[in-house]
Order: structure tokens, then sequence, then C-alpha cells
């Protein structure tokens, strides 16, 4: 490498005695194609006061930086950290550990950015881009290059092996989706069409009506919910109120007298269809499915003067009175209303599954 | 705030006067009180100094003012006295907690009148209503998140509800405060009678909530345990502005 | 350096001769330390970004040791005391248990969390930068494309692992993501039941997601921000205008040991701020949410602040469902997939759009201020004014509640807002940016505010100003050309006043003292007035 010349430059001989290392490294930077062209140590007489106090204020970072991170290893070792409820020692574990390890690092990073920022020497250095695009003969000899790949295999000049070819290329793409397809895809109507039934089909309780139960299965009778009072229901059937029923859970309400005579001559003007929900109703007690129509969050934000039912997620409304019809927000389905009875032992059964698709609207829902 | 506080006192200094210098009506409530107790006596003096405005006589209600008390029970009144929604100092959306104008001794008076007027539902005795173990907290947290999360929110800081009305945060509420709450259902609350959640899972559902409020965020401050809205604030304000200083710093002039 | 061990002494170059006899790599590392890159504050947001990336892969590999995705019911039975005995999926459990049973495991959660928050806050401010400045344009689109690109894999391996510990809220937000899957026109039911393995949610989800949010995600990202560093050694940093700053160099430090000094000093800085906030401020306390239940919901279900802006948009989306032959689209498709498509193509898009328009086919590498870029500068911000409306809207319950305002009034005021507040944005960021250059001119033509108010003979009150040029004959100033950078407006920046004093308590060094006046300065010297325009 000694005696590298660059067209235009004076003759470098890396090995010359009188270098100073400086010089090298001007010079490699030179080949590299950057120019330092302002170098300046800050401290050109060393020991000044100035630079004594920026030396002491790193060094004490550091040692901040080293203190705080034994900290945090003892803290980790000793502190109290099994959880106890109320306020205690346990509680301030996470937050001194946070504050240790934290702040380690911060002195650690302000000490080091100290350094650059007021030892380093100052520095301007200009290199050049060479940027744009690679010279013309670079091009036409690359461009060359790929063509005659083609040439060489031929594809142009032989029809019958690119036709033949294609034949591979499609079927092993095919191959290698094929496995990530089938292997996940699950249809949604067979066996069961299940974004259109629920817990609440009878067929999961050997044909009977379904029982309302509450979260730990026991069964409803009308006297369980006071008027202007709400309950989350669930299908009586095994598991049906976990989250294999997801679709499933329903707020019963016991609505107040004037207020079911309102929801009783509204339940005939039901849209889509038409006087779907009447007959659904039993005494001042409605039911509707808990899954809001837009995008299934639990619609439960039930306030009992005004009979609306609030979606917390997106904020629709719902008019409970009125077939619990959207009035405000992004919904634009009714909640669907579930058939309610009270069996012979006096307990709350859904005469059926919902007669509409609960949930949010999907393609194939009409 | 402060001129709404302003005019309940001078209404309730009016109301006194005015039942001072009325011999009429003093004279007809001296005949109203026979047969209540002791209790119910006081009470009904207050009421018909407050209350009488806007619940009418024998709290039958005032059409376009107030509603009829008749049947709340006691455990009403007690809530809305004691928390001090009533007496409302105007006409609004909702009553909001206050400063009580009334101690709950007052309150308890006054929903003892009412409760002999017409009945309605109770609270027990006692200032303690929570069930105490660590099993209740637990079932009471199941319970609380089924029924009451929705519009109260996880960390009980409470939620906004359609127009303007709103789940009041349960920050200072008492055992008897919630538990009232949840028997006569205030404003647009549900109502959940002791046929739906018994006294003893009642008593559960304040234990979990009363161990919530009580226990100490394990993980740091917790930003109102509001959700993700106030870290993302934080990740801002905290994180972003205070990186972005520092990068002033370490790119600026040495 | 006296006692001359030689073997030692002679290792450090014995053993770099030995690795270049057999990786000759002496030129390709000299020029990678030698590499220089300007200096910037704005410079260092993308750094943000790569740091807590390397947060994230360092607490992500930590939680792993401890989580376990599978959906099994269990009984809680660990330390928390408010769920003992509650049912919930293993995957919750052990969520719960790394913030309860294991040592520190708390810690590493929330650091987890926040740096995925601080990893999306970066990128978004970093772009921001990349948009006002013009850097952007030839020859770096691919690597604005990358970065759009790494914006919607963060923003997808947030959502993930957001739904990962199978509380409440994630539960929710699940929910939500299979309803918007369901939305999509004739495949939504097909799709959806074949990612939740059936009927939402199924058992297969979170395993799925867990292997999406911990391998293949964090792999493209590792692929994606090595292709955005590559390209960004490869067409080397733009730069600001200045002097000695062309179009064909970079000026600024090299990276050895001078950038790399500052940028390990950052990285620290950035590590040490998600540990403070890891520790101090308490993130997605999943042990309040509860289980996820399908029955269960709390008010202020938000996700995390980089999707708050769809939630926004769901949220403003009037009912707009279209039914038609049996068939629906439903109005949560428009919000969710028809905006978040847009908002990919636009971005993508515009660095060709915009060159198309100014019929601009030369390569920058100098960039441009925003004020002297006003249709750009104004555009941009007519995007974040639409983007901060959707981000508003995605907390306005949380602000209806704690404002007082009514929720229905909050749902509207972002409805019209997202009409109103974009084109008021473009007009007033428009405005602002040609008063701003205006002024940059008349400095540059007039001279700075000296603040020294003088009296005309006739009475006139005039203020003095200090010109940047020397002056003629009349005692005007040559009108300087802009350069495309910062015009000094202050008289301390022009070196008139005493340099501020260092040091916070005390001085570090003694000011220098003030040149005292000559009197050759008087004779070239002139006061000018500003009565001349």
């Amino acid at each position: 490498m000694s005696g590298h010349q660059i067209e235009g430059q004076e003759p470098f001989d890396v090995d010359d005695p009188a270098l100073t290392r400086f010089d090298l490294v001007r010079e490699g930077a030179r080949r590299d194609g950057v120019e330092i062209v302002h170098y300046k140590p800050r401290f050109p007489v060393p020991g000044t006061k100035v630079e004594r106090r920026i030396e002491r204020s790193i060094a004490l970072m550091l040692t901040l930086a080293g203190v705080f991170a034994v900290a945090f290893v003892i803290l980790y070792i000793w502190w109290p950290w099994e959880y106890e409820g109320g306020s205690n020692a346990g509680k301030w574990y996470t937050p001194l550990l946070g504050l240790t390890l934290g702040g380690s690092l911060v002195f650690l990073a302000l000490a080091i950015i100290t350094w650059g920022k007021k030892l380093l020497p100052e520095e301007i250095s200009v290199q050049e881009r060479h940027d744009g695009p690679s010279a013309h003969d670079e091009q036409q000899l690359t461009g060359a290059t790929i063509v005659n790949m083609g040439d060489e295999l031929g594809i142009a000049r032989r029809p019958l092996l690119k036709a033949a070819v294609l034949l591979p290329g499609l079927g092993l793409g095919a191959a290698a989706v094929a496995p990530l397809v089938g292997g996940l895809i699950k249809s949604p109507h067979e066996p069961d069409a299940i974004f259109f039934e629920t817990g609440w089909n009878p067929k999961h309780n050997d044909g009977h009506p379904v029982r309302l139960v509450r979260e730990d299965g026991t069964p409803i009778r009308p006297e369980d919910v006071s008027t202007g009072g709400q309950m989350t229901v669930f299908p009586g059937i095994p598991g049906g109120a976990s989250n294999k029923w997801a679709d499933s859970p329903t707020l019963l309400i016991h609505l107040r007298p004037e207020d079911s005579a309102l929801a009783y001559k509204n339940a005939n003007n039901s849209e889509r269809p038409p006087g779907i929900n009447g007959g659904s109703q039993w005494g001042d007690f409605v039911a509707y499915s808990k899954i809001c129509t837009h995008a299934g969050c639990p619609a439960s934000l039930y306030e009992q003067q005004t009979n609306r039912l609030l979606c917390p997620c997106h904020q629709s409304q719902f008019d409970i009175t009125d077939n619990a019809r959207p009035v405000f927000g992004p919904a634009s389905r009714s909640l669907p209303q579930l058939p309610l009875d009270v069996d012979a032992e006096g307990y709350f059964v859904a005469t059926g599954d919902y007669k509409v698709a609960v949930g949010p609207a999907f393609w194939e829902r009409p | 705030m402060s001129s709404g506080l302003r005019l309940v006192a001078a209404l309730t200094l009016f109301g006194a006067l005015y039942a001072a210098f009325a011999p009429g009506l003093q004279s007809a409530s001296a005949e109203d009180t026979k047969g209540l107790s002791a209790a119910a006596t006081e009470g009904k003096q207050i009421f018909d100094n407050s209350c009488i405005s806007c619940h009418g006589r024998n709290a039958e209600g005032v059409p376009d003012r107030g509603p009829s008390l008749i049947g709340v029970g006691s455990a009403a009144v007690e809530f809305q006295v004691a928390t001090g929604r009533m007496p409302m100092a105007r006409q609004e959306a909702q009553a909001e907690r206050k400063e009580p104008q009334y101690t709950r001794e007052e309150a308890a008076q006054i929903g003892q009148y009412i409760q002999e007027l017409g009945g309605g539902p109770q609270l027990p005795a006692g200032d303690h209503l929570r069930a105490d173990s660590d099993e209740d907290i637990a079932k009471g947290g199941e319970l609380f998140r089924v029924n009451c999360s929705s519009c109260h929110a996880f960390g009980a800081g409470g939620g906004a509800l359609s127009s303007g009305k709103f789940a009041p945060t349960l920050e200072h509420a008492t055992d008897r405060d919630i538990y009232a709450a949840m028997l006569t259902g205030p404003q647009n609350m549900p109502v959940f009678g002791d046929n739906q959640l018994t006294p003893e899972e009642k008593m559960q559902v304040i234990a979990y909530i009363q161990n919530l409020k009580s226990d100490q965020d394990p993980g740091g401050w917790g930003l109102g345990r509001l959700g993700p809205v106030p870290e993302g604030l934080a990740i801002f304000l905290i994180g972003m502005v205070g990186i972005v200083i520092a990068t002033l710093w370490i790119a600026g002039k040495s | 350096m006296k006692r001359r061990k030689i073997d030692l002494a002679a290792l450090p170059a014995n053993t770099g001769k030995a690795l270049d006899e057999r990786f000759q790599g002496a030129t390709p590392l000299r020029r990678l330390f030698n590499k220089v890159f300007p200096d910037h504050w704005s410079f260092l947001l993308g750094e943000i970004a790569l740091y807590s990336f390397i947060v994230l892969l360092l607490t992500g590999t930590f939680l792993t040791l401890f989580f376990d995705p599978s959906m099994t019911e269990v009984k809680y039975n660990g330390s928390f005391v408010p769920l003992r005995g509650i049912e919930m999926s293993r995957a919750y459990e052990t969520a719960l248990n790394i913030s309860f049973d294991v040592r520190g495991g708390l810690i590493m959660r929330q650091m987890h969390h926040w740096a995925a928050l601080l990893f999306m806050a970066a990128i978004v401010v970093h772009m921001f930068r990349i948009f006002f400045t013009g850097a952007f344009r030839k020859p770096r689109e691919a690597n604005w494309i990358i970065g759009v690109l790494l914006f919607w894999m963060g923003f997808t391996e947030g959502f993930a692992g957001y739904s990962l510990p199978d509380d409440a809220l994630s539960g929710t937000g699940l929910r939500i993501a299979s309803a918007i899957m369901l939305s999509i026109p004739v495949a939504g039911t097909w799709i959806t039941t074949s990612l939740f393995g059936g009927e939402f949610p199924g058992t297969e989800i979170l395993p799925r997601l867990y292997i999406v949010h911990v391998l293949l995600i964090p792999g493209v990202l590792l692929a994606l921000i090595s292709a955005h560093m590559g390209l960004l050694v490869k067409q080397k940093h733009t730069q600001w205008p200045g002097p000695g700053r062309r179009n064909d160099n970079v000026v600024g430090v090299r990276m050895f040991p001078g950038f790399a000094v500052k940028a390990g000093g950052f990285f620290m800085l950035v590590f040490g701020v998600i540990a403070l906030m890891g520790g101090l401020l308490q993130i997605n306390p999943i042990w309040l949410f509860g289980p996820y239940e399908a029955a269960v919901v709390s008010a202020a279900s938000q996700p995390d602040w980089y999707v708050m802006f769809l939630d926004g948009s769901t949220r403003l989306m009037p009912a707009w469902e279209i039914r038609a032959f049996g068939y629906t689209i439903p109005a949560l498709l428009w919000p969710t997939l028809v905006l978040p498509a847009f908002l990919t193509i636009l971005p993508i898009l515009y660095p060709f759009i915009e060159a198309r328009f100014l019929k601009d086919r030369g390569s920058h590498h100098l960039l441009q201020r925003p004020r002297d870029v006003p249709f750009r500068t104004a555009l941009g911000a007519m995007s974040i004014a639409f983007y901060m409306v959707l981000v508003l809207s995605g907390g306005n319950d949380v602000i209806a509640d704690k404002f007082n305002i009514s929720l229905n009034a909050m749902t509207w005021a972002g409805r019209i807002g997202l009409l109103i507040a974009p084109p008021i944005a473009y007009f007033v960021t428009y405005r602002i940016c040609l008063g701003l250059q205006q002024h940059d001119r008349e400095v540059l033509a007039h001279g700075v505010e000296t603040g020294i108010i003088r009296r005309l003979p006739d009475g006139r009150f005039m203020e003095v100003h200090q010109p940047l040029s020397p002056v003629d004959e009349h005692g005007h100033p040559a009108e300087l050309p802009y350069a495309g950078w910062v015009v000094p407006k202050k008289m301390n920046r022009l070196g008139a006043l005493a340099p501020a004093i260092k040091g916070f308590f005390f001085a570090i060094e003694k000011p220098a003292p003030p040149k005292p006046p000559t009197a050759v300065e008087d004779a070239d010297r002139h006061e000018v007035t500003s009565g001349h325009r």
C-alpha cells in the first residue's frame, strides 16, 4: 500500500517517519473521499482548569451511573417484591427498579455525550457524495450482460420451453400456497351457519327452549330483576357463559310500565324485517343481544331513565323502547331481540333463537 | 359552583325564615307529624324546609320540578342527600356529587320520614357494608366487571354516557353510598335489587371497589387508571418531549 | 511506555494484520470509520425508533421466557388476591404471573409497552421531519416507502402485542378486529373463520398471533430496518444548506469517534427514559381489566395511541350501510380498511406525485426549510390536522367525561372538525410560511432590528436596523440573496452583544472582554433607519 499515488497529489509514503499519526489519519480519510477541513483539539494545553472541571464532571456522572446500577442490583435482590394489597414497601419495587435502572442509563448517557461534546476535538469533515448514476460504460456493460443471460438460455427462441416452463412455475407457486390456505381455511357456513345462530337455539338444549341464566348458571325469575334494572344473561346450556358462546350474551331489562307500553307499541314498527319483534316481550321485560351490531363490543351502558343503551367502544346508542333501534353513532342495525317466555317452573326461557344474525354486519347477511 | 352554593344557602335560609314566620304552615305540619317517629319528625322538619319546594307537600311531587318520593325508600333519600346531590342547586341533566348540605344523621332522618310516608328499599345498619375475605373480593370483582365496569370503568373512575350524562367516579363513595346506589338505581343507573344482587353480593362488590381504591398501583403512578388515552399523552408529553429536548442538547453547539 | 514488552505492545497490530490477511478489511473498515454524518437535532428522531426497537427486542425476549399464549381455561391461583379463583385463559394467567410472580417481570412488561409506544411515536415524528424537509425526494423515494411500510408493520406488531395478554381490553380489541375482517365484501366471513379457526374467539387466535408477534413481524421489521439503514449508508445522509454545503458533499463529523460516541450516548438516553417510564408510570394494568369475557366491557375502552386514529374514524363514521340483492357492505369497512388503504397508498405515491407536479427530475441532498415550500408544508399540516381530529375522536369518551362535554357533541365536533380543520390548517400554514419567508427577505434586505428607536429631525420615530451586508454610499445595504438557511434576526446572533456566559451556577470561563470600538469602524459603519422602503 505504501507509495500509493492519487492523481494530482503528491506521492504519499506511509512509512515516512516524519509523518505524524494524524497525517496518516488525514491521508486515510482523503483516500475515502473525506477532507478533514477543520480539526482542533479542544484543549491543546493539557490540564487546564476548564478541562479538569469537565473531566471531573464526567467522572462524577460515570460514578453515579455505577452507583445507580449497583443500587438496582441491591434493590432487585433485597427489596420486598411480592404482591400484597394496600400500600406497602412492595409497591415501590417496580418504581425503584425503574428509577435506579433509568438513572444509571441516563447518567451514563450524559457522561458519554458530554465526553463527545466537550473532550473530542472540534472537527468539520467534508465527504464527496459521488452520487448519481453509474458511468455510461458501466450501464452499457451490465445491461448487455443481463440481456445476454436471456440469450444464453434462449427462451425467446424456444417457444415450447417458454410455455412448458410456466407449468412448474405456476404449479409450485400453488403448491406453496395450498398448505397455508388449506390448513387455515374454515367455512363459515358448514357444518353450522355459525354467524346466524347462537347458544339460544333450542337445538343446543335437546330441542327445549333455553333458559336465561346468570354467569354462575342459576336461572332467573321475573322478580329477580327490579323495575329499572338490567341483568346480563347467558344461554342455560353447558358452558353458556363461556367465551365459546361469545355471540350469546344478552341484556335482560325490566322496563317501567309506561316504557313497557311504549315498547309494546313500537314492537310492530320494527324495521328489516318488519314486525319481527312482535311477541318477543314478556310483561315489562325485554331482552336484547348484548353484542353491538356495529363492531361486536358488549353494548351494555343502560340508562334506565332515558332507556338508551350505549356501546362504550364507538358510542352507538340504541333506543330500548323502540326495538333497540340505533339513534346515534356508527351502528346501522337494531340490536336483535330475544323472544322471551316464562316456563312452568317460573323461570325465563328464550322461545327460540334470535331471528336475525347477532353482532356486526357481514357480506352474506341480508 | 360557589354561586350555586350561595343560591342553595339563600334558598335554605329563605325556607327556614318562611317556615318560622308562616304560622299556618307550621300548625299544619304539627298535625301531620302525628304517628311519625321522633327521627321522622326531625326529618319532616328538614324536608319542609329544603325539599318541599320541588318534591311537594308530603313528598307527593310537583309537576316539572321534582318527582314524588312516595315509595322510593330511605336508601334513595340517604344516597341523594348524603352525597350532596340533593338539594339540587338548579335543574340540570344530572345531579352531581358535591359537598353535602346535611350530615349523615340528618340525611337518615329525612330518609326515615320518607320511609314512614311510603315505604321502599332500606339500607342495612352500620357503616361497614362490605365483605372482608379475599374470596369475597375476588367474587366481587367478577360481579363488578359484569355489572359495573361498563359504565364506571375498570378503575371505578367513571365514564361518559349519552348526551352529557355520565357515570360518576366512585373515588369518594362510601360503603353506604355504593350500597344505596345499587339498591335504588339513582338517576340513570339501573336498579340492582336484592333479588338480583343479594345483600351478600352487594357487599362483595363493595369490597372489591374499596379494595381497588385502597390498593396502591404496583407499577408506579397509575395515570388516573384511565387506560390508553393518558398513556398515549404520556409517551408524547413526557417521553418524546424529554428526548427531543435531549436531541437539541446533543446536536447543539458545544 | 518505557518498559516495552514487545509481545503485548505489538499484539494489536499483529492481530490487525492477521485479520486483514484473512478478510482484507483494512480498506472497507476505514471507509466506514471515516463516513461523514451531518449534525442536526432533527436527524436524531429516527434513531429514537431504532433504539426503542432494540429495547423491544431485549425486553420482549425476556417476556417470552414466561409467557404462554394458550387459551386453555385455568383457575388463577397466583399472588394477585382480587383475581384468585377466577377462571381465565392460560395466556392471561401467565401475563399476570409476569406482573406479580416473576421478580422484576412487571418492569420488563411496562418497559416493553412504553418502548412500543415510543417506537411508534418516534416513527411518526421522524416521518414528519422527513416530509417537511423534503428528504423523501429523489433519490430517497425507496427509503420513504420503506418508512411507510415500517409504520404499518409496527402498527400491526403493536396491535398483536396488545391482544396477547387476553385481558378484557385486548379481547375487546380482537373482537373489533374480527368485526373489521367480517366487513370485507365477499370473503369477510371466510377470512374471519379461517384466521380465528372458527367463530370468534375460538382457541386458535392467540397462539397464531403469538408467532406473528414474536417471529414473523419482528423478522419483517428487522429486514425493513436493515434495508432502511443500508440505503441511508449507501445514499448518505441529507444535510441542511449552509456554508460549504453543496448538493454533492456531506459536511459533518466522521462516524468514529465523534458521531458514534454521541449516538451511543443517545441510545443509553433513550433506554434510560424507557426504563424510567417503565418503572414510574404504570401502563396497561391488565390485572384491573380482568380476563376477557364476551359479556364484559369497560368504559373508556381504547386501543393504544397509534391505533386510536382508526378507532376515531370508526366512531365518526355515519351509519351508512349498503344493502343490495341480499348482500351487505357494512359501514365499518370504510373507516377501518378503505381509509388505511388510502393512508398507505397516498404517502407511498407522494414523492412521485410531487416530482411530477414540480417537473423535478434532479437528485436532492440538501434539505428545504418548511417555510420555503409552502404548499408541501401546508399539505403536511392539513394531514396532521386530519390525523389529530381522528386521534382525539378515538379518545372522545374520555375527553367528554373529564372535561364535562356531551359525548354526542364530541362526536359531532369530530365529524365537522374532520371536514373543516384540514382546509383551515392548510390555509393558515400557507400564510405563516409566506410570512416567515417575507420576514427573512426583509432582514436580508434591510438588516436586523436593533430595538433602538430614534427620533428623526422631522419628529418621526424610526427603529435603527443593523444591515447584514456592507452599505453603499447612500447608506443602503446591498440586498443579500436567500441561501435556504436560518437568517440571523437578533443582534447577539451577529456577535454585537457579548456571548452568553457559560455555566449554570458560576461561569466556567470568563467571557472575552468586548472589543473596544475602533476609529476605523466608525468610518464604514452607518446607522441605517428602516424608513427607506
